[in-house]
């Protein structure tokens, strides 16, 4: 699924002198599975991130995506892998400003050059819980009806990754939870999923933990994973 | 597909933020509306200098010959023109030209006597062929107009203006009556309707018409003629006739140039649309005004997109994030900019044709609507947003999504 070989991504300062933000980065990622990347600030993480979610590109390494080398793919290249194969879910949602819950679900297939299927559109706000708030605009919802709101609009492409960049990051602990079920469920149904957190509550639901410290993997380890707390949960997966 | 959903989301990204737009489109609005105020303002009173000249001149659609070159000034008379404009030239005409309908001529002198018992008038006097009265649009008030057996016969019969009329026949019916014209008897047969004030601001009215055979054999004993008068087939397009008659007069006269001709060929059209074109001083500046008004409102678009586009980088980034390319991005401001500057534009015509039909009938000139100018600033809007908002535009696709996302 995910295939991360040999990657260094170095930066440049303002004056000039190059910092490494990632050095020699390898791992492996199945499909289905729930994977957490945790680290510090400055870890690194952030760039693995943006690479992963193909926003950037490796200095040097390669990059897999399903087979696929995308890591010297053009901007343009990127933004059709990021419209087609990938879900970003944000720390602070990223909804847009001033439009309901229905059009920001529906902004991701606007990109794909089809026409936008509402009713798929309705059916994610449904599974997300939203189901009679598609009309609501997301200054009326909480934070946590906010990032519902955020991994529909995740999902409207069908991606084969989703990436959550601290989804739980600006939420209260309930709400939070409530997100990572939310994840967990969406990861038993067959998505895979890379989460970046330094939270080790939220790294606690993933199956795998990567732990990254100063730009390189620094523990590749599984973990039982928390499933969700409530039956009623996985009552719905069977 | 995609940019039809992309001009959508534009439409609802304007509709979100009510009163940037408003301010984006005023200047083009403005810019606009002047422009199609002055721009049918302008067309009110060409329209309508024409018609003052039409009226003045009589019949639009004629073309006039007169002897000599171009530079000769002033109306032809037998006194100060050349010779070199005769009856067989007219007849050659009406037999060779095919743009041309029918010829007229015409011998003309002005400040010739007219004697009615003891009161004398001075009048001009216009011999001319049968046909001439119509296509000078010149009517009968009383009696009857110069037929083809007067002008057969030589016959000495006049048909007077309404100034010679006042002169010599205050309290009689001059119809019959028998005036002399260089001491040379002429029965009147009609009398003309009043013209007023010719080109010249003189009068229409003070003179006398006799058939041009009579004037060539009995009055002047001038066998040229002053003028020679068409009417072309298709008036619309005088061009081709007056290049038809001249080659025609230049083959006859025997010129090749370099040789200057020794006619000169005019349309009143022509001259009207001449003189109606030079537009005043302060229209020009006006209207400079109004387009760079209109450039203004443009650079308005652009300085308040930029700061849209500074505004909308975490938008930006979301969008660029959940696929969409740097040319998605730019086409969606260049349809933000190109679509508020058309509704600007928009908004301009209408203010514009509600002032110019204003203004038009504060100068009690007939409203005109300029379909050409409406369509051509409505084009102007969306060229202008295009332009204006190929910066901004610029400025959003290259923003780096990573950096937009972090703020």
């Amino acid at each position: 699924m995910i295939e991360v070989k040999n990657i260094e991504k170095t930066y440049r300062r303002g004056d000039g002198t190059p910092v490494a933000a990632l050095k020699d980065v390898s791992f492996k990622i199945e499909q289905g599975e729930f994977v957490t990347i945790r680290g510090a600030s400055g870890s690194g993480k952030s760039s693995l991130l943006n690479i992963l979610g193909c926003l950037d590109t490796p200095t040097s390494g390669s990059y897999l995506l399903e087979g696929e080398d995308v890591s010297h793919y053009t901007d343009t290249q990127r933004s059709h892998l990021r419209s087609r194969r990938i879900g970003f879910v944000f720390q602070s949602f990223n909804l847009l400003p001033r439009t309901t819950a229905r059009e920001n679900v529906e902004l991701p297939a606007l990109y794909t050059g089809r026409p936008v299927d509402r009713d798929k559109v309705l059916f994610l706000l449904d599974r997300v819980g939203l189901g009679a708030r598609s009309q609501h605009f997301t200054t009326e919802l909480s934070g946590g009806e906010q990032q519902r709101v955020a991994i529909a609009r995740a999902l409207m492409n069908d991606p084969s990754l989703l990436l959550a960049d601290e989804p739980t990051g600006n939420l209260d602990s309930t709400a939070g939870q409530s997100i990572m079920e939310l994840l967990t469920e969406l990861h038993k149904e067959g998505l895979t999923i890379v989460l970046v957190t330094h939270d080790e509550e939220t790294a606690s639901y993933a199956e795998r933990l990567l732990f990254i410290r100063d730009g390189v993997i620094a523990t590749d380890r599984s973990q039982p994973g928390k499933t969700s707390t409530t039956s009623n949960h996985s009552e719905r997966q069977s | 597909m995609k940019v039809f959903l992309i001009f959508l989301m534009a439409l609802r990204s304007l509709a979100r933020n009510p009163l940037r737009s408003f301010f984006m489109m005023l200047g083009v609005t403005i810019g606009i509306a002047s422009l199609t105020a002055l721009a049918s303002v302008g067309e009110a009173t060409k329209q309508e200098t024409m018609q003052r000249f039409k009226r003045m001149v009589g019949n639009y659609n004629i073309v006039n010959i007169v002897p000599g070159a171009a530079r000769t000034r002033g109306m032809p008379s037998l006194t100060t023109v050349e010779p070199s404009l005769t009856f067989e030239d007219a007849k050659a005409l009406a037999r060779d030209a095919s743009s041309v309908a029918q010829v007229a001529e015409a011998q003309n002198a002005f400040d010739i006597d007219v004697k009615y018992r003891n009161k004398t008038t001075a009048a001009a006097i216009y011999g001319i062929s049968s046909n001439w009265l119509e296509m000078h649009s010149y009517f009968i008030e009383t009696g009857d107009v110069i037929l083809d057996d007067d002008v057969n016969s030589l016959a000495r019969i006049a048909v007077i203006g309404p100034d010679v009329q006042a002169a010599l026949f205050a309290n009689e019916d001059p119809i019959g009556k028998q005036l002399r014209i260089a001491n040379v008897p002429f029965q009147i047969k009609g009398v003309l309707v009043s013209r007023g004030a010719g080109p010249g601001g003189s009068s229409m009215d003070s003179i006398v018409f006799i058939p041009v055979t009579t004037a060539s054999k009995r009055l002047f004993n001038r066998n040229y003629l002053t003028t020679i008068t068409l009417q072309l087939k298709d008036p619309d397009n005088p061009q081709t006739g007056i290049k038809e008659i001249s080659s025609i007069l230049r083959g006859r006269h025997k010129i090749v140039p370099p040789i200057e001709d020794d006619f000169t060929v005019s349309s009143p059209r022509a001259t009207a649309e001449q003189v109606s074109d030079v537009r005043s001083t302060l229209g020009t500046i006006l209207f400079g005004v109004a387009a760079i008004a209109t450039i203004i409102g443009g650079a308005v678009i652009m300085s308040l997109m930029l700061i849209a586009v500074s505004e909308r980088r975490g938008e930006i980034g979301i969008r660029r994030a959940l696929g969409a390319t740097r040319s998605d991005v730019m086409m969606q401001f260049l349809i933000e900019a190109a679509t508020i500057s058309f509704i600007g534009g928009l908004a301009g015509v209408a203010l514009g044709i509600g002032g110019g039909a204003i203004a038009a009938s504060q100068q009690q000139l007939p409203p005109v609507v300029m379909w050409s100018a409406i369509l051509g600033a409505m084009l102007l809007s969306v060229v202008l947003g295009l332009v204006f908002g190929l910066q901004p535009a610029w400025k959003a696709a290259k923003i780096d999504p990573i950096e937009a996302l972090r703020s």
